[in-house]
């Protein structure tokens, strides 16, 4: 514990001198070459020391509020996250430098989570949530006309958006958990589209003439998690008895719609490396769970088994999934204490690691196995536990280069040590389908982006939609929930977006992008004309202080909701100057 | 007429000494068997009893037991041998719910949890409301205030948003549940006890008590509560209702009983998505609590017509 501490504060206190002496530089120079470990700023970090007590870690924040820099820097590339800096190389091109190659950046940014957001306006707002929320910009194809909050938002199409106009003039996004009522509602007529049709719906859809049902195979997981930390599964062979107890098969057969699958690995095995179908998970087998209980001294075990009550297309029945682990458990002599947690408090428990024995899954954001395993295995993320140090190499191992063999080899390996630990169990693969009026055209359903409502026309003022749940705020950077993301999808954009029903990229405030060989400097070249819903002309300038509110932990607009910005640490590591 | 009035006035004396003849608690038993709504609420409440005490014997299958066997879907509809289903197929006389369990077998088990959980709560809010409410009402003065200014504060509340803030604090569960509703059907029985109290102590015959030297605690415990008990008793009635219905709602919200356990009102949460696709699994969970309802609001009102003493002869 000491040493982790001392060594942050070791850390932290080089930063915010790197920090200090960059502010006063001059404008930089070339952009720094791919060694890593060599800092491209004059301030040698030895000197760093001796000057850093004196200015406290969140001193330097209030000082250059209103004044977006053309660069942002990490002193070097030792702190933890994965980006060296990102610079405005003139109003309209942006490049970023990494600090090892990373083939899926262009991927990683075009989650909703990379957003654009106007940097006047986000100095405006302090980059706080609820600023945001209430008064969204973007530049996105909609803008909010309003929210009430428990009701509905409603969205109405910005005159002067760059691209294709949105089809229909106004959307409404509602929600409703029950997916009884979503489909009452659509039978009724009072929307147009519902997301995830329950699993026993599916023939009520495709038997009505005025319905259409949109399948899809979305690249997700549904898994068992467990926390190494909390008793009694800081017992390795307790969650390996877990894994041997429950009959995954069985879960999948009797509780999941047709397209859904037992998944083999973590990772969707459509991706082109991740999954190891040669290293299948653990076979069910009640009576050598018994037995490993037994050896661990834990019969007649007593645990505590929570999940939000939302339905995604990775869990389509919650309470009767939870109820059927529950009574395979008890199979093996373990009783099980269902709890039903709030959506954003279950969330927030799991992610700060709190969460024994829970039900989680994943739907992929972009289709490589780096977003499945990366994120939920790498070394910052606490679900599981104390992550495990050889999953990490490993994974770092297959994320470092952009040869399938050796990234296969790589991910066999953290399949194999993910079968050996057992931080988690997972499941299914859980087939999705989403409903529209006979009468919508461009009725889609995206796998791995969220929604495009300005592609779907239908013949009335209105296009209705009802999601499962309320989105939490509109400001996605320090979000990472999916129902969030369909309505900050309509008004904010990233640099790059996912063709519609597709995983593939398709330019959107970036005209192109190159990089160099070794995939550590990105160059992107944003589009001219963009206007934000303020009025504003999108230039890299926005670009740079909407990334420097997220990177840089001493950024006064770093703030957001909960100011944990999960997708950029599980993307990019750790914060710059973070404490 | 003049000669048929001696005639009817000799009957109707007659009547009166016969009833006379027999104790208050005789007479009020005789006007609850010959009440109508009595007759139907004590048969239903009977047969529920009878569920209850013997559902070991009556359910075919443990409430968490499930059926599996090949072809046997989850949500099956009822399967009644007797109505024709096919008699390979398990006898299921409610259907199967969402985890392959006998949904009859799990009605069954909920009508033993809901008739102890309507009487614990309502047991427990009787004795401390009985007793708050007669301290009250005897005492008067700043005892009286103090307590019934708090169970106006508890009345303000609806009682199952009380209830909810309560069970959120204490945390889910049954017996949180039980404390909950317990809690808020404290100050009905306070106040009915209190007024009942205020009217008696003032009679003759406790002031004759008082005079030959009894004790408060005597006089309260022995002179007055007893002649208090008759509209505690209809209210008592009426009250396992409301506590049932307020336990079947925390359930259904997912802050009560927690599954597996048989409650109703959770049965009928879980599945409230099947209200179109698969109905018998919230049709008999509904029609249990409606019944079990249904017969305590029934024996309430005929209990209160019983003991009404303006309608006594």
């Amino acid at each position: 514990m000491s040493t982790s501490a001392s060594r942050l504060r070791v850390l932290s206190l080089l930063a915010t001198a790197a920090l200090a002496l960059s502010a006063c530089a001059t404008t930089p120079t070339a952009a720094p070459q791919p060694p890593a470990s060599e800092p491209t700023m004059p301030p040698p970090p030895a000197q760093a020391p001796t000057e850093a007590p004196t200015a406290a870690p969140a001193e330097p924040t209030a000082a250059p509020a209103a004044e977006v820099p053309t660069k942002v820097e990490a002193p070097d590339c030792n702190y933890g996250g994965s980006i060296k800096s990102i610079e405005a190389v003139d109003d309209y091109t942006v490049k970023i430098t990494l600090c090892a190659p990373d083939p899926a950046l262009p991927f990683k940014l075009a989650g909703d989570s990379f957003a654009i957001l106007d940097s006047d306006y986000l100095n405006q707002t302090g980059g706080d949530s609820n600023a945001i929320s209430n008064n969204p910009v973007g530049t996105g194809p909609y803008k909010l006309r309003e929210w009430k909050r428990g009701e509905g938002l409603t969205f109405e199409a910005f005159s002067d958006y760059w691209g294709e106009k949105a089809k229909t003039p106004t959307v409404v996004l509602r929600w409703s958990k029950e997916a009884a009522q979503r489909l009452l509602e659509l039978q009724s007529g009072n929307a147009d589209g519902i997301a995830n049709v329950g699993p026993e719906d599916f023939e009520t859809v495709e038997k009505d003439p005025a319905l259409q049902l949109v399948e899809i195979s979305q690249p997700n997981i549904f898994y068992i998690g467990f926390n190494n930390t909390i008793p009694p599964f800081d017992d390795d062979r307790v969650r390996l008895a877990f894994a041997y107890g429950i009959d995954r098969e069985r879960i999948v057969r009797d509780y999941y719609p047709r397209g859904s699958k037992v998944a083999i690995s973590f990772v969707p095995d459509s991706f082109a490396v991740g999954a190891s179908p040669n290293i299948p998970w653990h076979e069910y087998n009640p009576e050598k769970a018994k037995a490993l209980l037994k050896e661990a001294g834990k019969e007649n075990l007593e645990v505590t088994l929570s999940y939000r009550d939302v339905v995604r297309g990775y869990l389509p029945n919650p309470g009767a999934v939870a109820q059927e682990i529950q009574a395979q458990l008890k199979e093996i002599g373990v009783n099980v204490k269902i709890e039903v947690k709030e959506s954003g408090a279950f969330l927030d428990s799991v992610t700060a690691g709190k969460e024994p024995f829970y039900l989680l899954g994943w739907g992929a954001d972009y289709p490589d196995a780096t977003n499945f395993l990366d994120y939920h295995f790498g070394p910052q993320n606490q679900q599981f536990g104390k992550p495990y140090d050889d999953i990490v190499a490993a994974l770092r191992e297959g994320a470092s280069t952009a040869d399938l063999a050796k990234r296969q080899a790589a991910y066999d390996k953290v399949n194999e040590l993910l079968k050996k630990y057992v931080p988690m169990i997972p499941v299914a693969h859980g087939g999705v389908a989403y409903a529209y009026r006979a009468d919508v055209e461009g009725a889609h359903v995206n796998p791995v982006s969220a929604l495009v409502f300005a592609a779907m026309k239908v013949p009335r003022e209105r296009f209705v939609f009802v999601q499962n749940a309320e989105p939490i705020s509109l400001y996605c950077a320090d979000e990472s929930d999916g129902e969030t993301f369909t309505a900050c999808a309509q008004i904010f954009e990233p640099l790059l977006t996912f063709k519609i029903g597709t995983a593939e990229l398709q330019p959107a405030l970036a005209e192109s992008y190159e990089s160099n060989a070794d995939l550590t400097e990105w160059t992107f070249k944003l589009r001219k004309g963009v206007k934000f819903h303020n009025g504003a002309t999108f230039e890299a300038r926005d670009v740079i202080a909407t990334f420097a509110a997220m990177w840089d932990a001493a950024n006064p607009n770093h703030k957001g909701r909960t100011g944990t910005f999960e997708y950029w640490t599980a993307y990019f590591g750790s914060f710059l100057n973070s404490k | 007429m003049a000669e048929l009035a001696p005639a009817r006035a000799e009957a109707s004396a007659l009547r009166v000494s016969a009833e006379r003849g027999r104790s208050p608690l005789a007479r009020a038993l005789r006007r609850l068997l010959q009440n109508r709504s009595a007759q139907l609420g004590m048969s239903i409440l009977a047969a529920l009893v009878f569920v209850a005490v013997f559902a070991d014997v009556i359910a075919p299958y443990a409430y968490d037991q499930q059926i599996r066997q090949p072809g046997l879907r989850r949500r099956s509809p009822p399967c009644i041998h007797v109505l024709g289903c096919d008699p390979s197929k398990p006898q299921l006389l409610m259907g199967l719910d969402s985890n392959f369990r006998d949904l009859f077998s799990r009605v069954v088990y909920g009508a033993r949890l809901s008739l102890q959980i309507g009487f614990v709560t309502t047991g427990v809010a009787v004795v401390i409301g009985a007793l708050l409410g007669a301290v009250a009402g005897y005492l008067g003065g700043w005892a009286d205030a103090l307590i019934m200014r708090a169970m106006d504060v508890l009345l303000a509340f609806p009682s199952l948003l009380l209830a909810i803030a309560i069970v959120s604090v204490l945390g889910t569960g049954l017996i949180n549940t039980l404390i909950a509703v317990a809690i808020v059907s404290i100050p009905v029985y306070a106040r009915v006890v209190r007024a009942s109290v205020l009217s008696v102590k003032e009679m003759d015959y406790v002031l004759a008590s008082r005079a030959l030297g009894a004790s408060d605690v005597r006089i309260l415990f022995v002179r007055i509560l007893p002649n208090a008990l008759t509209p505690l008793v209809v209210v008592a009635a009426l009250g396992i209702a409301t506590a049932i219905l307020d336990a079947a709602g925390l359930s259904f919200l997912g802050l009560g009983a927690q599954p597996p356990t048989p409650e109703w009102g959770l049965m009928l949460g879980e599945e409230r998505n099947s209200v179109f696709n698969a109905p018998h699994l919230v049709f008999f969970p509904g029609a249990a609590i409606m019944l079990t309802v249904l017969g305590f609001n029934l024996l309430g009102d005929g209990l209160r017509d019983a003991l009404d003493p303006r309608r006594r002869v």
